[in-house]
């Protein structure tokens, strides 16, 4: 499922404004097409994570920054060791 | 079924900040995203934020204490977390290598594993790139565009915001090095170096500067131009100026981060003429007031 910008909003009821503050920290990366951003469930489900954080867990955005940080590269991480537990599962 | 207040581990006659303290410690560490290899995380994480939907809500709190709804009405719904989208496929562009890249620069086994891996991924966001860049004192201040040349010949247009301080660096969202396949080009972080000018110092938001003036300007006092990071301006020397004096040019330092500028202070310097002055010699030579003032007696000044 992808959607539009406005879809987005409304589906995350994120406000626009702070949609283009977490688009220009990069927190999302929507992907570019000729009718404007698109996002993904990928996206939406970040967002939901941002407002976790933000919300009821009571990080400020410098805290979210961190945070997001460190996900990216765990995962960046067991993304890798995902594919090494292939790598080792096709050799042997 | 656990009641909210075992859940949360807290008293009934827990306070709301108690709450809120024991909803956010747990959160940290039953939140799926924040413990993706963790799979019982999801159901308890539900259970937690079911607790704290009644319990953080002071309404709710009270008909629930009073038997007016239970705890099922609080159940949250399914709810897809980023951690499933984040392991699934390969293109995710916020990956990132920084936690282990380093692990895959060594000669061992598991670094060409991890090589391999890295290979296979081929949606990773550019690396960050790191320059320095040097500028005037006066830009510091004002602020101003510059144009850093890259060492691959290519140009990167930098805004110095005004205020800046030596060694602050400024991060261009973007401008790294470019992704592969869908990853996203990572950062360009750009130490800037001020370089100090001769005349000015600061001190946080403050200006100083040193400003030669004549005997007659300190005699008498005088209009005179004086140099800010901004440019001249002028100012006024009072009628009876000395070595020392410290006049202030207000909002004439650097900009502050909560709005507003600093101050200049100029610090006034008595020079005589440089070749001496038969006239002026004359003059003090005839100035009875001028030897029986003694300035390293205390309170002469």
């Amino acid at each position: 499922m992808i959607v539009s910008k406005q879809e987005f909003l409304d589906h995350s009821g994120v406000h626009a404004q702070m949609l283009e503050f977490w688009i220009e920290q990069r927190w999302l990366i929507p992907q570019e097409s000729p009718e404007g951003a698109r996002f993904s469930e990928r996206d939406i489900a970040r967002a939901r994570l941002i407002q976790d954080l933000k919300g009821d867990m009571g990080v400020n955005d410098e805290g979210v920054d961190v945070i997001l940080h460190l996900i990216d590269q765990l995962h960046g991480l067991r993304g890798a060791l995902a594919q090494v537990r292939e790598i080792q599962r096709g050799s042997v | 079924m656990k009641s909210p207040y075992e859940i949360l581990g807290v008293e009934p006659a827990a306070s709301a900040a108690e709450i809120q303290k024991a909803f956010r410690k747990l959160a940290k560490t039953l939140h799926p995203d924040l413990n993706p290899g963790d799979k019982s995380a999801e159901e308890k994480f539900k259970e937690l934020t079911g607790a704290y939907d009644l319990l953080g809500d002071a309404d709710k709190r009270r008909r629930f204490d009073s038997g007016e709804i239970d705890a099922r009405g609080a159940e949250r719904q399914q709810r897809p977390y980023y951690r499933e989208y984040a392991a699934a496929d390969e293109d995710n562009p916020y990956a990132s290598a920084a936690g282990y890249g380093d692990y895959a620069e060594t000669d061992d086994a598991l670094a060409e594993l991890l090589r391999r891996a890295q290979r296979a991924r081929a949606n990773q966001r550019g690396e960050d790139l790191h320059y320095r860049l040097a500028i005037d004192f006066g830009d510091s201040i004002s602020g101003a565009e510059k144009r850093l040349t890259l060492p691959d010949g290519g140009v990167l247009d930098v805004r110095i915001p005004p205020g800046l301080v030596d060694g602050q660096i400024l991060r261009l969202k973007g401008k790294g090095a470019p992704g592969r396949g869908s990853g996203g080009p990572g950062d360009a972080f750009i130490e800037v170096e001020v370089l100090p000018d001769p005349r000015f110092s600061r001190e946080g938001d403050d200006i100083s500067l040193e400003l030669p003036i004549s005997l007659t300007e300190a005699v008498l006092g005088a209009q005179v131009r004086a140099p800010t990071p901004t440019g001249e301006v002028t100012l006024t020397v009072p009628k009876g100026s000395n070595t020392g004096t410290r006049l202030r040019l207000r909002g004439k330092g650097a900009p502050r981060r909560e709005g507003g500028h600093g101050d200049q202070y100029v610090k006034l310097k008595i020079v005589l003429p440089k070749s001496p002055d038969p006239e002026l010699e004359a003059f003090v030579a005839g100035w009875t007031q001028g030897r029986t003032f003694n300035p390293r007696e205390g309170g002469a000044s």
